[in-house]
């Protein structure tokens, strides 16, 4: 029932691209796994950007190495168990249990440290938002119980707020700057690079860069309450052009006049103000200001923070089943309002597509 | 000093085990809960471990279930949320811990030639708190209002804006129940084994799992404390509305985050340690020769106890903290991989050199081997901060985490048990069912969790409810649930075999294992006593050097072979050398533990149900019980009014002024010197990283009355110590003229400190500051009420003949409680009255 992984994207024909089929992986080697078929749009071994490629590379180096110190340590201890009929003088025995211990116990372990470090240290730094040349974009995300705020302070002519849909300029590096309203959320677009904790009061900072216009699956990563499984984000990649034009169309004059455009949803707009208003924010409708804003909510790939993909009738259907389709969330059921009525709002809410 | 026990006397056997029997013996029925033997309270801890266990594991199970296929209805994010949050908290604290506590309550004595622990009321104590903690946290199982905010409970999800009903409160009114148990157990586990080794162990002659042990329990004395501290401070948010973790006021939920993780960290260490040492005892059993290199392992394991202190940020490298703190936590988690690789690489060479047998329980140690190798080379990936950012909070940190607790914990413990039962029975396990439950539970465990680290890299979250179908994880959850159930397979067959074999195993021939250490030398199942005498030992390996020794003990021909003084006794020896002290009189079966458990568990309940008089009530009442039990000691008629020991024996340690409770009060003030660090942590960080904290412009505390305060208490001090010093020279004169002094000098400590908490007109619903400040003030006025209470009590019993020159013990532990309120007391004027002045906001 919920296709919501695989959507088109909404702008541009930027197919997400095939994820390549990784058949046969070896997940250690105690145990072989065969990996027919594909990986989800979250993986991080499908790195989509250069600080995710980089952690992939680590893994697979890491996994490598440590699958070698497993089994020799594994073929080491079961040959001890071999009868023998040595004899050995008290010295002898001192002179190879040091040989272990030292060889084994410290100058390994150390080795292994060094190298290690060597080779993770500098794939850290490109995560980190050190200044450049030329100040990279600026997103904010704002994470909330259960769905995601997001800004664009940089937009020309004004700042671009919108909810649970994250669009980004491919192939340059851009900021986020992340915080929570409430409890502690974490924001991770897996196949871009890791993850940062969204802390009340705090803004944490990451920098993760698309290598092509792509779409991105991204989750919550800590536990923030009854809806953490449900509280996805549709991200996006789309190319500079594209992503200023989007920005354009966002602006708030653009979206007062989307909003009271035809007339033939006088009847939704009244509704809206009655049951929908005192949260959720339309430019030139409400304030809102405790739900997420739906001022541009018709152009977004997902609703309900990745629970349904947005296609006809999907609002509609949302508002009547959404405490089934995401349990518990903030939302009042909506038994008491009339499913033609609900339709209404779905329609003209499906129609605020900048 | 020579004990004359030791000249060979001839003594009966029978009737030497009648006299001990006689003094030691259990007693049956109601008044079965009195007993403080080490030996059925250390069954006890094990039995009731086991019983939460199988609780903690149906709840795995569950989750299994759940998630074993996208979209899922088995249960409501609710539900979930509630179920994992038991699952890990009640494997942590109600299983894990206290397992490998009661493991080392009933072995170490046994293994260290004492007859019991060192405060077997306390073990007593212990025992009720983890059983009426365990049962108040899982009872909220029951009533659907069990803590969801996950076992570490990140505030604010778990503070009372978003966890408005009980949950929390049962977390962390129960812990913190449950740690004063772990906390009890740690300090006399400690004093145990410094003081009541058997004459001629010296601390490079003890069994390393009495090093083990050693470590642990001082990690529990040190790690436990920031948690209490945490706790009680979320609590008091949670209940009045002081707003330490809340950024508003000035708080920060990072606190939490860092206390936890302070205990946290070393609490993985707490679990591992004991089961590491369980694998060094067996090894050298199975190998048949002494383990090699005895000094690096001690090494090992001391170097573990520092570094694991150090490494707690490692849990928090999302939290957006400092480049350069990250690189250090990330070195430092990186090296405690060091003194593992070093145990791991002993254990090896034993082998290698000794002519080892694959016995029962060597199958679970190599068992061991492969996943806690496994589980400690994947946490050297994840103490790599670039990788670490992306798995973090995934299913690949769900899988290393259970490979390092379950490969690191429960398979040396399952080998333990195996090779202890017959000790504990007599009866030998069934080596078949026992192989088939190994090898369930290996592999079940390993197509659980192996496939688990791929999950977690294909981006599967920790601690979502389900997921949809098309993610690209079913077919991996799906075996993971399977497996699970094949690992609950060889669980449930393990226990069957251990419970069958009480019932139906062959009985074992004294020592089945050929075993080096002294508690072989045990009846099986052994007698309350443990020994008839107590041996001279001067060999790491007792009983591979004189394998007549069980039988010479039994006979009487070493210490203490006397009871017809009727006090329970054993040798206090030399903490280093070994070298007998004195001799310890511990005191007899009790209800006294019982009531005061009771009485906290009351306090417990009636705080969960906000009836905060009631609690106030029943803290007082415990504290009464407290103060009772602590009457019935020293000179004392139930405790030993007569002095009498045979020629040539040492003094009892009540007629010295060193006897065990002076450790015992040392090893707590240690652990509330972490506490009171904690503290100081807490005031330091809040003050320079919340985001919010204002300091007010007008110190609030009054610096003079401060001071005055911590004038009259080092002038109390003063009085105590000149006190001691008397009756180190046999005088005791004005001692309890001179004790009233100190109390009287104390009671007026405590008023300045109250006076000054009320002058500074607090508002600690409102800023942080105040509400830190307040919790500091009470912390003083608490120790410095404490102290008074003891030193009249001291007082009174100067009076009763109780305590004088002949008996000059118990000052001497008042007066160490003295020094301490001095020096954190002064501390507290210092942060809390000074620096605000000297630095200002």
């Amino acid at each position: 029932m919920r296709e919501c992984n695989r959507t088109t994207p909404i702008i541009g024909s930027h197919l997400a691209p095939q994820w390549a089929s990784q058949s046969a992986c070896l997940l250690g080697t105690v145990l072989l796994v065969s990996l027919a078929g594909c990986a989800g749009d979250k993986s991080i071994l499908d790195p989509a950007g250069p600080a995710a490629r980089d952690v992939r590379l680590i893994w697979w180096v890491m996994l490598v190495f440590a699958t070698l110190v497993l089994i020799g340590v594994t073929v080491l201890w079961l040959y001890a168990f071999k009868p023998r009929n040595v004899v050995r003088t008290p010295a002898q025995e001192r002179r190879i249990a040091r040989r272990w211990i030292i060889g084994g116990g410290i100058m390994l372990p150390v080795a292994s440290i060094i190298t290690l470090l060597m080779f993770g240290v500098s794939a850290g730094q490109r995560m980190l938002p050190l200044p450049l040349g030329e100040p990279p974009e600026v997103i904010e995300v704002i994470g909330h119980q259960w769905w995601w705020e997001v800004r664009y302070p940089g937009a020309q002519g004004g700042e671009v707020i919108t909810a649970n849909q994250l669009v980004m300029p491919a192939g340059e590096p851009v900021d986020f700057h992340v915080s929570s309203a409430d409890v502690i959320h974490a924001f991770w677009v897996p196949r871009l690079g890791g993850k940062i904790d969204m802390l009340p009061g705090r803004v944490n900072k990451i920098r993760l860069e698309a290598d092509e216009p792509a779409v991105f699956g991204a989750q919550c990563a800590e536990l923030c309450g009854v809806g953490h499984a449900h509280m996805q984000l549709h991200v996006e990649a789309v190319p500079r052009r594209e992503f200023d034009a989007w920005l354009t169309a966002r602006q708030e004059v653009v979206l007062r006049e989307l909003a009271v455009a035809d007339a033939t949803h006088d009847g939704a707009r009244d509704a809206f103000k009655t049951h929908c208003a005192s949260c959720h924010q339309i430019a030139g409708v409400s304030q809102g200001g405790i739900g997420p804003t739906l001022s541009d909510v018709g152009g977004r790939a997902m609703l309900g923070a990745g629970v349904i993909a947005m296609e006809e009738g999907a609002v509609s259907r949302w508002l009547q089943h959404h405490q089934t389709l995401k349990p518990s969330n903030k939302m009042p059921d909506h038994g008491d309002v009339e499913t033609d009525t609900l339709d209404a709002l779905g329609a003209w809410l499906e129609a605020l597509s900048p | 000093m020579k004990s004359v026990n030791q000249e060979a006397i001839e003594h009966d056997p029978q009737q030497l085990h009648n006299d001990l029997h006689a003094i030691w013996c259990n007693p049956k029925g109601l008044r079965s809960l009195t007993i403080v033997n080490h030996t059925t309270l250390g069954l006890r801890f094990m039995v009731t471990g086991m019983v939460f266990f199988l609780i903690g594991g149906i709840l795995a199970m569950l989750v299994r279930t759940q998630l074993a296929m996208p979209d899922q209805n088995f249960m409501s994010p609710e539900i979930y949320n509630q179920v994992t949050t038991m699952h890990g908290t009640v494997m942590m604290f109600l299983f894990a811990i206290p397992m490998l506590e009661g493991l080392a309550i009933y072995l170490i004595p046994k293994m260290i030639g004492a007859r019991d622990l060192v405060c077997p009321r306390l073990t007593s104590l212990g025992y009720f708190c983890y059983l009426f903690g365990g049962i108040i946290l899982t009872s909220s199982l029951i009533i659907e209002m069990a803590p969801s905010s996950g076992w570490f409970m990140y505030t604010p999800l778990s503070s009372k804006e978003f966890a408005p009903d009980l949950g929390s409160d049962f977390w962390l009114l129960g812990i913190t129940f449950v740690e004063i148990s772990a906390v009890s157990a740690g300090v006399e586990l400690v004093v145990s084994i410094l003081r009541t080794r058997t004459q001629g162990m010296a601390l490079h002659k003890m069994p390393l799992f009495a090093w083990y042990i050693l470590a642990m329990a001082l990690m529990i004395v040190v790690g436990f404390p920031p948690l209490i501290l945490g706790s009680i401070l979320l609590e008091l948010e949670r209940a009045v509305g002081m707003p330490f973790f809340q950024i508003a006021g000035g708080g920060d939920p990072l606190l939490w985050q860092h206390l936890f993780w302070l205990f946290g960290h070393p609490e993985v260490y707490i679990i591992f340690l004991p089961a590491a040492g369980i694998v060094s005892t067996l090894i050298p059993v199975f190998a048949g020769r002494p383990i090699v290199g005895y000094g690096w392992v001690v090494f090992a394991i001391i170097v573990t106890g520092f570094i694991s202190f150090g490494l707690w940020v490692h849990h928090m490298f999302t939290v957006g903290i400092p480049q350069l703190a990250q690189a250090f936590f990330s070195a430092a988690s990186m090296l405690v991989a060091v003194p593992t690789a070093i145990q791991v690489f002993v254990w090896l060479a034993t082998l290698w050199l000794g002519k080892p047998k694959m016995k029962l329980p060597m199958l679970w140690v190599m068992g061991f081997l492969i996943i806690f190798v496994c589980g400690g080379l994947t946490g050297v990936m994840l103490a790599l901060v670039p990788f670490n950012w992306q798995v973090h909070d995934t299913h690949f940190v769900v899988a290393h985490m259970h490979y390092v607790l379950v490969g690191g914990m429960f398979f040396p413990l399952i080998a333990g048990l195996y090779y202890w039962l017959p000790l504990f029975s007599g009866r030998m396990p069934s080596e078949n069912l026992g192989r088939w439950g190994f090898w369930l539970t290996f592999l079940g465990f390993n197509g659980t969790f192996l496939i688990m680290h791929w999950t977690g890299l294909l981006g599967m979250p920790r601690r979502v409810y389900t997921y949809e179908a098309g993610s690209g994880w079913e077919i991996y959850n799906l075996f993971s649930s399977v497996s699970s159930f094949v690992l609950s397979a060889g669980i449930a067959m393990v226990l069957l075999d251990i419970a069958l074999h009480f019932r139906y195993g062959k009985p074992a021939k004294h020592n089945p294992w050929n075993a080096d250490t002294l508690e072989w030398a045990n009846t099986m199942p052994p007698s309350a006593y443990n020994f008839v005498s107590l041996p001279n030992v001067g060999s790491r390996h007792p009983l591979w050097d004189d394998p007549n020794l069980p039988h010479t003990m039994k006979e009487g021909k070493h210490g203490l072979a006397v009871a017809t003084h009727g006090r329970r006794e054993m040798y206090g020896t030399d903490p280093i050398t070994g070298k007998i002290r004195e001799i310890i009189h511990l005191p007899g079966n009790s209800w006294w533990p019982l009531f005061a458990a009771a009485a906290l568990a009351v306090v417990c309940l009636s705080l969960l149900t906000e009836v905060y008089a009631l609690a106030g009530v029943f803290v007082i009442i415990a504290g009464v019980f407290l103060l009772r039990w602590s009457w019935e000691n020293g000179a004392h008629p139930s405790a030993a009014p007569n002095a009498d020991v045979a020629t040539g024996d040492p003094p009892l340690h009540s007629r010295t002024m060193d006897g065990p409770g002076l450790w015992a009060m040392a090893v707590f003030l240690i652990a509330n010197g972490s506490f009171f660090l904690s503290y100081l942590f807490g005031w330091f960080y809040l003050w320079t990283v919340s985001p919010e904290w204002r300091m007010p412009d007008i110190p609030p505390l009054s610096l003079l009355v401060m001071v005055l305060a911590g004038l009259a208490l080092l002038a109390g001090s003063t009085v105590i110590e000149k006190l001691l010093r008397g009756l180190r020279e046999q005088r005791d004169g004005r001692l309890a003229a001179g004790l009233y002094l100190a109390g009287g000098l104390g009671t007026i400590q405590a008023v300045l400190t109250g006076w000054a908490l009320f002058s500074a007109e607090l508002s600690p619903t409102q800023t942080t500051h105040d509400a830190v400040m307040l919790v500091g003030l009470f912390y003083a006025l608490f120790h410095g009420g404490l102290a008074v209470i003891l030193t009249v009590l001291q007082a009174l019993r100067v009076g009763y003949g109780y305590v004088g020159a002949h008996a000059p013990f118990e000052p001497a532990v008042v007066a160490l409680l003295w020094r301490y309120n001095v020096i954190t007391f002064w501390l507290l004027i210092g942060a809390l009255a000074v620096l605000p002045r000297v630095i200002g906001g």
